[in-house]
C-alpha cells in the first residue's frame, strides 16, 4: 500500500504558554485537496507553516510521501506555498518569479524557459511575463504566486488563504481555476481558509479546527449534513441550533421523539442522543413551507415572520415561535416567496433534516 | 485650463527649489569662475587657464587627489561592509536589539574632531593602547602608531564615524523586506546564501548605493581626520587646498578653486562609478 502523500501524526506546537496545535492528526491521499478550516487563531496557518517547515513541532511528526520531515528545513521539503500576501519578489519579472524555484533546482535555462512558458499559459499570464509584480492586478499577482509554486512541481502545494485579498467575483474565478489546475495536475494540496463556502466548494477533505484541535473532518457534504457538534454546525453554513429533550425512541422506525421549541418533533439522526437533554440542529433550507389548510407533512410548526430579506435566488426569513418565550429561527426559501413580515406561516421539517449534536444541553 | 493645472505643482516647488539652486550655483559657479581667473582677490581678473595648468602639473596635487580617492573608497566600502551585516542581524527585533542599535548609532553624537583627538590620545606613544600592550607584555616598548603613513588611522576614524550613518540608511530597507518574501524564497529551495544573493541584496542595493555615495563624498572632502590623525607626509585634497590658498598669497584663491573643482569632480565621478557598480550588480543579482 503506497504511503499517504501527507501524514500529520499527533502534531503539537506551542508559542510560549499558548498551545497552538494540540495533537493534530490527519492524512491526505495523493491528489486530494484538503482544507484546514476554522476561525482566526484556530491553528490552521500554524499547521500549514509546520508542514512547510517554517515552524518546528514540539512533538508529533509530519510525513511527506512517507518520509519523516523532522529536522528537514523548508528549502529541502517537497512543498511549495502560495502565501496570503502572494510574497512575490518585487525586483523580479513575472517570468523570473515563476522561474525562481527552478533556478534553485539548477535546471537548464532552456528547460526553465519551457516550463515557465507552460505554467504561464495554464494560468493565462503569457502576456505579463516581462512585467514586474507591481504592474499587475491583485488577481494576476495571485496567479503568479500560483504559477511560481506550480512550476517546481511540488509533492504538496500549500495555500495560505490565497484568495482573501481578492474581491468576491475574482475570488470565485480564481477558486475555480485553482481547483481545475489541481484536478488537472493531480497535485496534493493543503488549503487554509476561514471561508466555509470556499472550503465546501473546493475540498476533497475538510478539516475543521478550533483552538488548535480538530473538531471534525470529512467530505464537505458530510461535514455540512452531519455536523458533530454545535461549533461545526454553526461554523459551516447557517444552522438553527436548539436545545431539545428526548422523550422516546421507536426502534422499529428508528425515529426519536423530542420536545423542542417548535413543539413535539420526530428525528432520524445518525448520531444517537448522548443525553436526555441535548442540542439538535437543522439547516434553514430544510424547512418546507406548508400551504394554509394543508394538513400533510411531518414535524409541523406555526411561526410568525419577524423579518424577510429578498436575496435574488433566495428569500431569507427570520421566524419566531409564539408563546411566552419566543425562539427565533432562520429559514431560506428558494425563489420569490410572497410572505409579508408579521404573517403567520406553517413549516414542516423532515425527520432526517434534524440532527442531534454530540453535546448535552446542560 | 489644463496647461495651467499641470504647471501649478512645479510652480509650487519653486520656493523650495530656487534657494537650493541659487546657493548651489553660487558656490559651484564661484569655484569654477575663480579657477579660470575670475574673482581674483589680488590681481587682474580675467579668463585664464594658467591656474589649472599650475595645479594639474603639480605632483603633490595628484598625490593628494589619489590619496583622497583611496581614503574615500576604502572608507565607504568598509563602512557599508560593516553596517550591512549588522543591519541584517538586527532585522528582526530580539531582546536587547534596541540597545545594540543605539550603541551602534552613538558615534553620530560625537563630533568628528573630538573623535579624532580621542583616537589620537588612545593610540599615542603614551596612550592607553600602548600602555595596555606593554602591560600585557605583548610589546617591549611603546609603538609609534600616530599619523601612520598608510592612513589606517584615518580610515578607522572614517569608518567609526560613517558606519552608524550607513547603518541608519540600510536599516529601513532591510527591515522592509517581508518575512513572507524570505519564506517564499526558502520554500522554493533557496538556502541562506541564495536568499542573501537573490532576494535581500537586490532589494537593498539602492540603499547600499545611497550609503556608499554619501560616505564617499564626505570622506573625499575630509579635512579634520586627516589633519589630526593622517600621515604627515601626505595631504588630503581639502588639506592641500587650504595649504595652497594660504601659501600662495598672489593667486592662492584661484589655485585653491581649481582644487575645489577637482574635489567636486572626484565626488561626482566617484559617486557615478559607485552607482554604476551597483547598477551592474543589480542586473546581475536576483535572477
Amino acid at each position: 500500500m503506497p504511503p499517504h502523500a501527507l501524514t500529520i501524526d499527533e502534531a503539537s506546537l506551542s508559542f510560549g504558554r499558548f498551545q497552538a496545535l494540540k495533537s493534530v492528526s490527519f492524512a491526505a491521499e495523493q491528489g486530494q485537496l484538503v482544507t484546514l478550516l476554522g476561525p482566526s487563531g484556530c491553528g490552521k496557518t500554524t499547521l500549514l507553516k509546520a508542514i512547510a517547515g517554517f515552524l518546528a513541532l514540539d512533538s508529533g511528526r509530519i510525513e511527506i510521501g512517507g518520509h519523516d520531515m523532522t529536522g528537514i528545513p523548508p528549502e529541502r521539503r517537497d512543498t511549495a506555498m502560495c502565501f496570503q500576501s502572494y510574497a512575490l519578489f518585487p525586483h523580479l519579472s513575472v517570468s523570473d518569479n515563476i522561474g525562481f524555484g527552478l533556478r534553485q533546482q539548477r535546471i537548464g535555462e532552456a528547460e526553465i524557459r519551457s516550463r515557465v512558458g507552460t505554467v504561464a499559459e495554464q494560468v493565462s499570464l503569457v502576456a505579463q511575463l516581462a512585467k514586474l509584480p507591481g504592474q499587475l492586478s491583485g488577481g494576476q499577482q495571485q496567479r503568479v504566486a500560483l504559477a511560481r509554486a506550480m512550476a517546481v512541481r511540488p509533492g504538496i502545494m500549500l495555500f495560505d488563504e490565497p484568495l482573501s485579498n481578492l474581491d468576491a467575483k475574482l475570488r470565485d474565478q480564481v477558486r475555480m481555476e485553482i481547483r481545475a489546475l489541481q484536478r488537472q495536475h493531480g497535485f496534493t494540496a493543503v488549503y487554509v481558509t476561514h471561508d466555509q463556502s470556499e472550503a465546501l466548494a473546493m475540498s476533497d477533505l475538510v478539516v475543521v479546527m478550533r483552538a488548535g484541535e480538530i473538531e471534525q473532518m470529512g467530505r464537505p457534504e458530510d461535514i455540512y449534513r452531519q455536523p458533530k457538534n454545535r461549533f461545526v454546525a454553526d461554523f459551516i453554513g447557517t444552522a438553527n441550533i436548539m436545545p431539545v429533550r428526548v422523550i422516546g425512541h421507536d426502534a422499529a422506525s428508528g425515529l426519536h421523539h423530542i420536545e423542542s421549541p417548535l413543539g413535539r418533533l420526530t428525528v432520524r439522526s445518525e448520531i444517537a442522543p448522548v443525553a436526555k437533554t441535548i442540542f439538535a440542529c437543522w439547516r434553514p433550507e430544510d424547512a418546507v413551507l406548508v400551504a394554509a389548510g394543508d394538513e400533510t407533512g411531518p414535524n409541523r410548526a406555526t411561526l410568525r415572520v419577524l423579518s424577510r430579506t429578498f436575496l435574488g435566488s433566495l428569500c431569507d426569513l427570520i421566524v419566531v415561535t409564539e408563546g411566552e418565550n419566543p425562539v427565533s429561527f432562520r429559514i431560506q426559501m428558494h425563489g420569490f416567496t410572497p410572505i409579508a413580515e408579521g404573517e403567520r406561516i406553517t413549516l414542516s421539517l423532515k425527520p432526517e433534516a434534524i440532527r442531534f449534536l454530540g453535546e448535552a444541553a446542560e | 485650463m489644463s496647461a495651467s493645472f499641470s504647471v501649478r505643482p512645479y510652480l509650487l516647488l519653486l520656493p523650495g527649489l530656487l534657494p537650493i539652486l541659487a546657493f548651489m550655483s553660487l558656490v559651484i559657479g564661484m569655484a569654477l569662475s575663480q579657477s579660470v581667473g575670475y574673482f581674483n582677490f589680488s590681481g587682474d581678473s580675467g579668463f585664464s587657464l594658467r591656474f589649472w595648468h599650475t595645479v594639474l602639473s603639480e605632483q603633490q596635487f595628484w598625490r593628494a587627489f589619489w590619496y583622497s580617492a583611496r581614503i574615500a573608497l576604502f572608507s565607504s566600502l568598509l563602512s557599508v561592509a560593516l553596517a550591512y551585516p549588522v543591519a541584517l542581524w538586527l532585522r528582526r527585533p530580539f531582546a536587547g536589539s534596541d540597545l545594540v542599535s543605539a550603541l551602534i548609532k552613538a558615534p553620530i553624537l560625537v563630533h568628528g574632531l573630538v573623535a579624532a583627538f580621542l583616537y589620537v590620545n588612545f593610540i599615542s606613544f603614551q596612550g592607553f593602547l600602548n600602555a595596555a600592550l606593554v602591560h600585557l607584555g605583548l610589546v617591549a616598548r611603546p609603538i609609534r602608531m600616530q599619523n601612520d603613513p598608510y592612513a589606517i588611522g584615518v580610515v578607522i576614524l572614517q569608518v567609526w564615524k560613517n558606519m552608524p550613518f550607513a547603518f541608519l540608511i540600510l536599516t529601513g530597507p532591510v527591515r522592509a523586506i517581508g518575512d513572507d518574501i524570505l519564506d517564499a524564497a526558502r520554500d522554493l529551495g533557496a538556502g541562506a546564501f541564495a536568499r542573501l544573493r537573490r532576494v535581500i541584496l537586490p532589494l537593498t542595493l539602492r540603499s547600499l548605493q545611497a550609503a556608499l555615495i554619501l560616505i564617499f563624498i564626505g570622506a573625499a572632502g575630509d579635512y579634520s581626520f586627516q589633519s589630526v590623525a593622517g600621515p604627515t607626509s601626505l595631504n588630503s585634497l581639502a588639506q592641500y587646498m587650504v595649504r595652497i590658498q594660504q601659501d600662495n598669497a598672489g593667486h592662492g584663491w584661484n589655485e585653491a578653486a581649481v582644487i575645489a573643482v577637482m574635489l567636486m569632480g572626484l565626488s561626482l565621478f566617484g559617486s557615478a562609478a559607485l552607482a554604476a557598480l551597483i547598477q551592474f550588480l543589480l542586473r546581475r543579482t536576483g535572477r
